[in-house]
C-alpha cells in the first residue's frame, strides 16, 4: 500500500492506493480502472463512470488535467516526498540570490541592466514583447546584476530565468 | 468566376475561407511564413507559396510581396481576412492598380471609414446617429473646453486615424481637458502620423451591438441582422452571439437600418460591419465600421444560412446578390465563443508550444472553426486564438446548453487554453439574465484573477483529478525499475530541484 498526498485548487487529499484496482480517497474506498489512449489521453473508470481526461506531465510531481471543459493543476508526493519538501520550504526562506523569470512568453526587445551593474528594486531590467504590447521587467530586490540568460531579441518562454540578482 | 484566389492570411481564418473555394471549385493559394509551413491553413490549401520569415512584419504584413506573388502565380483575386492587411487602403490600391480584385470594399471606401471624423461627417448627413460630439477635429484647447460643457463630461479625446482602442483618453473633469488634449495628440501623431483629435461622449456601460450587411457593384443592399459582442476584455472581444438578446424586433427594425443607411452612404460593396454602442436608455450610436470579414461572422450564418464568405467572392467577381431582405430570416440562436492559447490566471499572458493531442466537439447544432490540428505549433508571433467553437439551438437556451456541453467535448493539450473560463461567464447571472455590457468582465471577472474564479464555480471533477495524478504517478514508479535503483538513493537531490 503507497500513500500520497495531493494537492489541487488549495484543497488536500490523502489517497493510498495497492495494485488491485482500489484507491482510498480521504479515507473513502473507490474502485478504479485506468487505461492510456496516448501520453496526453486517459480514460479512468472511478466506480460506475468513466472520464477522458486529457493530461500533461510537468514533471514526476506536477501533472494539468483537463476534464469536461474544467483545468487542474495537480500536485501529488509520496509521503516522502512530501516530508522532504516541507523541509526545503523551510531552507529556501534563507536564500540571497534573486531569480528574474519570464512572466510570460514574448520576445526580449532591450535589456537595460549589464553584469555588474547596481539595480535598486523597481529598476526596469529588460522590456518584453507580448500581447503585442511593450512590457517593462523590474527587479523585485536591490543588489548587482550577476549573469544574464538572455540575448536582445531572443524569444523566452514562461519563467525562463532571465537574470539574477545578488 | 475566378480560377485562383490568393488568401492573404493565416490561422483559422485562412481554413474559412479556403474551404469555401473548394466548394465554389476555385483554386486556393495560400501563403506562409518559416513558422506557419506546416500550418493547417497550408494542408487545407490547393497550393501554398512561401512568403517570409515568422515576424508579421517580414511575411503577412509586407503588402508588396503579397501582390508580387498574386500576379506570379495567376491569382485573379485576393481575399484579406481580417486583421493584417484586411484594413490598410494603401495595399488595397496596389491591388486594385494590378489588375487583381481585392474581395473587400474599395480602397477610396476603406480610407474614407479609416477616419474617423470623416466617417461622423457623413454618418450624420445621412441619418444614422453618432455618439454626440465634434464632427471636425478639435482646434484648440477652448474649442474642446465649450464642447465639452455643452455635451456634458465625461467625455472621450479620440485620435482621427485611430482605432482598435489605440489614441483614446477619457476625461472626467473639465480641467483636465487641457493635458489629455496634449497628451492624445502627440499618442496619435506618434501612433498614426496624424495629431487630429476629436470629443464624443462617454457613454456609460453599453453594449456592443453590430449589424452584418452585403452589397453589391450596383447599389443593392441587404443586412444580415445584427451580432452582440459587449462580452470582452481589454477591448477583445470573447463571446458573440445572434440575434443580440438584448434588443426587441422595434429596435432590431431601427438598428438594421441604420446598418443598410450606414453602408450605402458610403458606396460600400462587399461583406462589412457596421458597430453601435446601445446604452442603458435604449439609445444607440454609430460607433465605427468594420471594412472586412469579422471574426464572429459564423454566428450570423448560423441564423441566416447565408455563407457570408461565399457571397463576398461572388459580389467581388460581379455578381449582384442573389438574395432579398424578404428572404432573410432569423432562425434560432447562436453563440461563439473564441478559444485562446492563453494563460487567464498569468494575466491572460499568450501560452506556447505544441498541440500534442485535440479532440473536436461534435454533434447536433456545432461548428469549430479552426487553425490548428495536432502537432500545429503556436508562436509568440500571431494572435493566440486557436479556434472558434460555435453553437446553434432553437433559442439561446439551446445554444448555451450545446455551447455548454461542446466545451466539455473540446480537449487541446500542449498549451492552456481560456476554455475553463467559459463555465464561469456562460453561467454567470449576468450573462444570462442580459445586464451585462461591455465592462462585464472587467468589473465581475478580472478582479477574480488568478484563480479565484474556480472557486464560484462547482468542484465537480476534483477528486477524480486527485486519482488520475495518483494513479500515473504509481504508473511512473512501476514502469521504470532499471532507473529507481539509482533513483532512490537520488531522492534528495531530484528534491532539490522544485
Amino acid at each position: 500500500m503507497n500513500e500520497f498526498v495531493v494537492n489541487l485548487e488549495n484543497k488536500e487529499f490523502n489517497i493510498s492506493i495497492d495494485k488491485t484496482n482500489k484507491v482510498i480517497v480521504n479515507g473513502k474506498e473507490r474502485n478504479v480502472e485506468l487505461s492510456k489512449l496516448s501520453d496526453f489521453s486517459y480514460l479512468l473508470k472511478v466506480d460506475e463512470k468513466v472520464y477522458h481526461i486529457t493530461s500533461e506531465k510537468k514533471d514526476s510531481k506536477n501533472y494539468s488535467f483537463f476534464i469536461d471543459g474544467f483545468s487542474y493543476d495537480v500536485s501529488v508526493r509520496t509521503l516522502l516526498e512530501e516530508k522532504a519538501y516541507e523541509l526545503l520550504k523551510n531552507k529556501s526562506n534563507n536564500n540571497h540570490n534573486a531569480v528574474v523569470k519570464s512572466p510570460m512568453p514574448g520576445l526580449v526587445l532591450k535589456i537595460k541592466k549589464k553584469v555588474g551593474d547596481k539595480v535598486e528594486m523597481g529598476d526596469s531590467l529588460l522590456l518584453l514583447e507580448a500581447m503585442k504590447m511593450e512590457n517593462d521587467i523590474r527587479a523585485t530586490s536591490s543588489g548587482v546584476v550577476k549573469e544574464i540568460f538572455v540575448s536582445e531579441n531572443s524569444a523566452v518562454e514562461k519563467n525562463e530565468i532571465l537574470m539574477i540578482i545578488s | 468566376m475566378f480560377k485562383k484566389i490568393l488568401i492573404a492570411n493565416r490561422g483559422e481564418i485562412a481554413v474559412r475561407i479556403a474551404k469555401a473555394c473548394k466548394e465554389m471549385g476555385i483554386t486556393s493559394a495560400a501563403i506562409f511564413s518559416d513558422t506557419d509551413k506546416d500550418s493547417l491553413h497550408v494542408r487545407v490549401a490547393d497550393e501554398a507559396y512561401y512568403i517570409g520569415s515568422s515576424a508579421a512584419t517580414e511575411s503577412y504584413l509586407v503588402g508588396e510581396k503579397i501582390n508580387e506573388i498574386a500576379k506570379n502565380i495567376g491569382a485573379n483575386a485576393i481575399h484579406p481576412g481580417y486583421g493584417f492587411l484586411s484594413e490598410n487602403s494603401n495595399f488595397i490600391k496596389m491591388v486594385e492598380d494590378a489588375g487583381i480584385t481585392f474581395i473587400g470594399p474599395s480602397s477610396q471606401t476603406v480610407k474614407l471609414m479609416g477616419n474617423k471624423t470623416s466617417a461622423r461627417t457623413l454618418m450624420k448627413k445621412n441619418r444614422v446617429p453618432i455618439v454626440p460630439g465634434t464632427t471636425e477635429p478639435i482646434t484648440s484647447v477652448e474649442d474642446a473646453k465649450e464642447t465639452a460643457l455643452k455635451i456634458g463630461l465625461p467625455i472621450m479625446l479620440k485620435a482621427a486615424a485611430g482605432g482598435g482602442g489605440k489614441g483614446m483618453r477619457r476625461v472626467d473633469k473639465i480641467e483636465e481637458i487641457e493635458e489629455a488634449l496634449e497628451r492624445t495628440k502627440s499618442e496619435s501623431m506618434k501612433s498614426f502620423k496624424n495629431d487630429a483629435v476629436y470629443i464624443e461622449k462617454f457613454i456609460e456601460n453599453p453594449k456592443h451591438i453590430e449589424v452584418q450587411i452585403l452589397g453589391d457593384k450596383y447599389g443593392n443592399y441587404i443586412h444580415l441582422f445584427e451580432r452582440e459582442c459587449s462580452v470582452q476584455r481589454r477591448h477583445q472581444k470573447v463571446i458573440e452571439e445572434a440575434p443580440s438578446p438584448s434588443l426587441d424586433n422595434e429596435l432590431r427594425k431601427k438598428i438594421t437600418e441604420a446598418g443598410v443607411n450606414a453602408a450605402r452612404a458610403c458606396n460600400y460593396h462587399n461583406a462589412g460591419t457596421i458597430e453601435f454602442l446601445y446604452d442603458k436608455n435604449g439609445d444607440f450610436y454609430f460607433l465605427e465600421m468594420n471594412t472586412r470579414l469579422q471574426v464572429e461572422h459564423p454566428v450570423t450564418e448560423f441564423i441566416t444560412g447565408v455563407d457570408i464568405v461565399k457571397e463576398q467572392i461572388r459580389i467581388a467577381n460581379g455578381e449582384k446578390l442573389s438574395i432579398e431582405q424578404n428572404d432573410i430570416k432569423i432562425r434560432g440562436h447562436s453563440i461563439e465563443c473564441r478559444i485562446y492559447a492563453e494563460d487567464v490566471d498569468g494575466n491572460f499572458a499568450p501560452s506556447i508550444g505544441n498541440i500534442y493531442h485535440h479532440r473536436l466537439p461534435s454533434g447536433p447544432g456545432v461548428r469549430v472553426d479552426r487553425g490548428i490540428d495536432v502537432l500545429s505549433e503556436v508562436s509568440v508571433y500571431y494572435d493566440p486564438m486557436l479556434s472558434k467553437l460555435i453553437t446553434w439551438g432553437k433559442d439561446r437556451t439551446e445554444a448555451l446548453e450545446r455551447m455548454l456541453r461542446a466545451l466539455g467535448e473540446y480537449q487541446i493539450a500542449g498549451v492552456k487554453t481560456n476554455i475553463h473560463s467559459y463555465q464561469w461567464i456562460l453561467n454567470h447571472p449576468r450573462f444570462l439574465d442580459l445586464s451585462f455590457d461591455i465592462n462585464f468582465l472587467e468589473d465581475d471577472f478580472l478582479p477574480l484573477l488568478p484563480g479565484k474564479w474556480k472557486e464560484e464555480l462547482p468542484n465537480k471533477y476534483d477528486e477524480v483529478a486527485a486519482i488520475l495524478a495518483v494513479m500515473l504517478k504509481q504508473k511512473d514508479s512501476e514502469i521504470k525499475p532499471k532507473k529507481n535503483i539509482r533513483s532512490t538513493s537520488n531522492q534528495w537531490e531530484s528534491l532539490s530541484h522544485e
